[in-house]
């Protein structure tokens, strides 16, 4: 039946054809290669939230006067929905976690240098749309960390020159954060920003397939004149090292899912007084922190604006030598850890 | 009214108007400030005075009648146009000097018990201090000739005076207790006189409130309506509550106690109502180790060993301890899910609904009937039965979650060691083809 099948779609859509481009396909091997999968698994985690994502629709309500109660509703209601929100909260932290590490192996190892320019920037940019997921997803149990969170993120937007009261009412549907600003979040969530990620991701993917895996600038150097860097078979050897590491993440996502389940927390209440120990999701500490040592204004520049122009600069610099990006590792290194270190100590109060 | 009184009334009045209508009277410096400064001659001349007799003018600044415009004149009399002494003192306009005594309480509600004056300048103030004073055992003691009791100035102040919402004004709740005390701490000044019982009045008031439960949530709590002394005293008609009226006094805050210990036969027996078990001055929070049959209850200063009294307080006790020993049982219970991550937020609401039962029983225990205690507790102990319920069932359902977990964790493991070996396999092939 399946060899009948095989050859009935083969002699309509030229599957031999396919196969035998995925079996040419080679992957570079050597010292550094394990960074390669860090793409796989962020694609993998991006996955488990579009699965969960849609099932957790099933019973979400994006409206302030429910959306609380249909998360507690799947939480305790729904069979295994206390699994899949679980499931959904972690792996949109792993998610993060996993672009921002891949994006680190890149700059390190320099894979951005050409041809490989869009392919950066279209991976810079997915990640800014996972970080968009991220705040807009925050809001929707409607919880009040989630609230005061909100309501400080947005206010941050305010101070974009210019256009920061228009952004910030437009984000917010208002003056406040209101059911307006949670319909507007999950339009954002669950339609927008899919459609804009779905399309970048293809063009990702693309460039990825087309110009191949980047071989590191010292590997290349140890070659001898004209040797090439020994390669392993896309299919099947690194496809099935893929899906070991995707099975890796699944275990992580399902132990951190029951042994640490992802707290639902209070209703949103506008009129109650800010929560003690708020604080921005770990991957926005370091900005929030960098933001805070900031005057308001400098030489008549807002003190936001100026502290991310540095940062446009450094990723601008795709001609730097091998000192600056030495440098720019530490610094990108150094703000991951400081990252991370403002996280516990700001968990920890 | 008396040709003199009205002089002293009309004049100062005038005088007053017109100091309001007065340019002079403001001075552009403190206009720009939104406070008024007096530039008149009582001003000029005390400025330069000894200590003692330019200290008020030190004062006006945060004087809160000079702030509304009033002048030296409205309470002194004279006038403060003059430029010399013999003028400014001038009994025809109507000087007086420094009121003391009961010419202080007439000089204040002069304008204090003006009701059409008092709405232009303090609308929801009450009119009625001087009443009160002279029913109060200040007033009275004043009536019989005793300079030495408080007349107004004594806690509010003379010149300087502030309003009650400051948190510098003597009458300030925060600060009532300190200037109580400045007279009833004073063992010089209190020797005088008697208490009610006819025995030397208590000096350490102050002391024993400050280790009160009402002090503590005044002054740590932030409490500004926790109790100090004038809101059981009353403050212009002081007086300590008599015999019978305790009740009240506490009941005014602690309505639902007071309903039920005036319907109880405490509320006919005790003398000195609720202060016989809690005290007075130093009322420590109520406790559960207050009621029982055993020290350190009090029930057992009176009652003796197989009283009806003493057996219904050993059974209301034990009650309230079986609601409590749910109550903490299922809480720890719920707490240590919510932490393992179940959703227990109804069960936490159930909670707050039994200890809800628990502050009702410990209300009830003032009727002294232990029949009207026990179906509160029964109710309690009931909703304490639902979140048990709730609770075993959530630990079913995380052991459940953990076993699944452990066996999905297995069979991940099993597959990535599989693949293992599968990609070493295929690697080797490889090699060797190529």
């Amino acid at each position: 039946m399946m060899p009948r099948l095989v050859s009935w779609l083969d002699e309509r859509l030229d599957l031999t054809g396919l196969t035998r481009v995925a079996l040419a396909k080679t992957v570079p091997s050597h010292v550094h290669k394990g960074w390669y999968y860090l793409g796989g698994v962020t694609l993998f985690l991006l996955f488990v939230q579009l699965a969960t994502g849609i099932l957790l629709l099933l019973y979400y309500r994006p409206s302030a006067a429910e959306a609380f109660e249909s998360v507690q509703f799947i939480l305790t209601q729904v069979e295994f929905g206390w699994l899949i929100r679980n499931v959904h909260a972690w792996s949109a932290n792993l998610l993060i976690a996993a672009a921002f590490a891949h994006l680190f192996s890149v700059w390190l190892l320099k894979a951005y240098r050409k041809p490989r320019e869009l392919t950066w920037v279209s991976g810079a940019l997915l990640l800014f749309l996972m970080l968009a997921f991220g705040f807009s997803g925050y809001l929707l149990p409607w919880n009040t960390l989630a609230l005061f969170a909100t309501r400080v993120g947005t206010g941050m937007a305010g101070s974009v020159p210019l256009v920061g009261d228009f952004l910030m009412r437009f984000l917010r549907g208002g003056d406040e954060v209101t059911g307006a600003t949670l319909s507007r979040f999950y339009a954002l969530h669950v339609a927008i920003l899919p459609a804009m990620t779905t399309l970048l991701l293809v063009v990702h993917l693309f460039f990825v397939q087309r110009q191949g895996m980047s071989v590191p600038f010292d590997v290349e150097q140890s070659l001898p004149p004209g040797g090439r860097v020994p390669q392993t078979p896309f299919f099947p050897n690194y496809v099935l090292r893929d899906l070991m590491a995707w099975y890796v993440a699944m275990a992580l996502l399902a132990a951190l899912a029951a042994f640490f389940p992802w707290e639902l927390g209070l209703k949103a209440d506008p009129l109650a007084p800010v929560p003690a120990g708020i604080r921005p999701e770990w991957y926005f500490v370091a900005v929030f922190h960098t933001l805070k040592l900031l005057p308001g204004r400098v030489l008549g520049l807002e003190g936001e604006t100026l502290g991310v122009l540095p940062l446009a600069r450094r990723h601008c610099s795709c001609r730097s030598s091998t000192a600056r990006r030495q440098r720019d590792g530490l610094v990108g290194c150094s703000q991951c850890s400081d990252s991370g270190r403002w996280g516990i100590s700001y968990r920890s109060r | 009214m008396s040709v003199d009184s009205m002089i002293r009334v009309v004049v100062p009045a005038i005088l007053t108007l017109a100091l309001l209508a007065s340019p002079s009277v403001v001075s552009a410096g403190n206009a720009r400030q939104g406070q008024p400064e007096l530039v008149n001659g009582c001003v000029a001349c005390h400025a330069v005075l000894e200590d003692r007799l330019a200290a008020p003018v030190g004062l006006l600044g945060d004087d809160v009648h000079a702030e509304r415009g009033f002048s030296c004149v409205t309470c002194h009399g004279g006038d403060d146009s003059a430029d010399v002494e013999s003028r400014a003192k001038d009994p025809t306009f109507g000087y007086e000097g420094a009121p003391v005594g009961a010419g202080m309480v007439e000089t204040c509600s002069r304008c204090h018990s003006d009701a059409e004056l008092m709405r232009r300048f303090a609308p929801a103030q009450r009119v009625d201090q001087a009443t009160e004073y002279a029913v109060s055992e200040h007033g009275r003691g004043l009536a019989e000739g005793d300079t030495n009791v408080a007349t107004c100035v004594s806690c509010h102040g003379a010149h300087g005076v502030r309003r009650v919402s400051d948190a510098r004004s003597p009458v300030f709740p925060l600060n009532v207790a300190d200037t109580c005390a400045a007279c009833h701490a004073d063992p010089a000044l209190m020797a005088g006189y008697q208490a009610p019982g006819g025995t030397p009045p208590p000096i350490t008031q102050r002391a024993d409130y400050q280790r009160s439960v009402h002090h503590a949530a005044l002054t740590r709590g932030n409490d500004l309506s926790a109790p100090t002394c004038n809101d059981c005293h009353g403050n212009h008609g002081a007086a300590p509550p008599g015999v019978g009226d305790v009740a009240n006094v506490c009941g005014t805050c602690h309505t639902s106690f007071a309903e039920r210990f005036n319907d109880s036969t405490h509320g006919f027996l005790f003398d000195r109502g609720c202060t016989e078990c809690h005290g007075s001055h130093a009322v420590q929070l109520g406790t559960d180790e207050m009621l029982g049959d055993a020290a350190p209850a009090y029930c057992v200063s009176c009652h003796e060993t197989g009283d009806a009294g003493l057996v219904a307080a050993a059974r209301m006790r034990s009650s309230i301890e079986s609601l409590k020993r749910s109550f903490d049982e299922a809480q720890a219970l719920v707490e240590r899910l919510t932490v393992a991550g179940m959703e227990m937020g109804d069960q936490e609401l159930e909670l707050a609904l039994a200890r809800n039962q628990l502050t009702l029983a410990r209300t009830e225990v003032h009727a002294f009937d232990a029949d009207r205690v026990d179906p509160i507790i029964d109710a309690g102990l009931g909703i304490l039965a639902g979140v048990d319920a709730a609770g075993v069932e959530a630990l079913a359902e995380l052991r459940f979650r953990r076993r699944g977990l452990a066996l999905s964790l297995v069979l991940i493991l099993l597959f990535v060691v599989a693949l293992g070996f599968k990609v070493r396999q295929l690697d080797r092939m490889s090699h060797g083809g190529g």
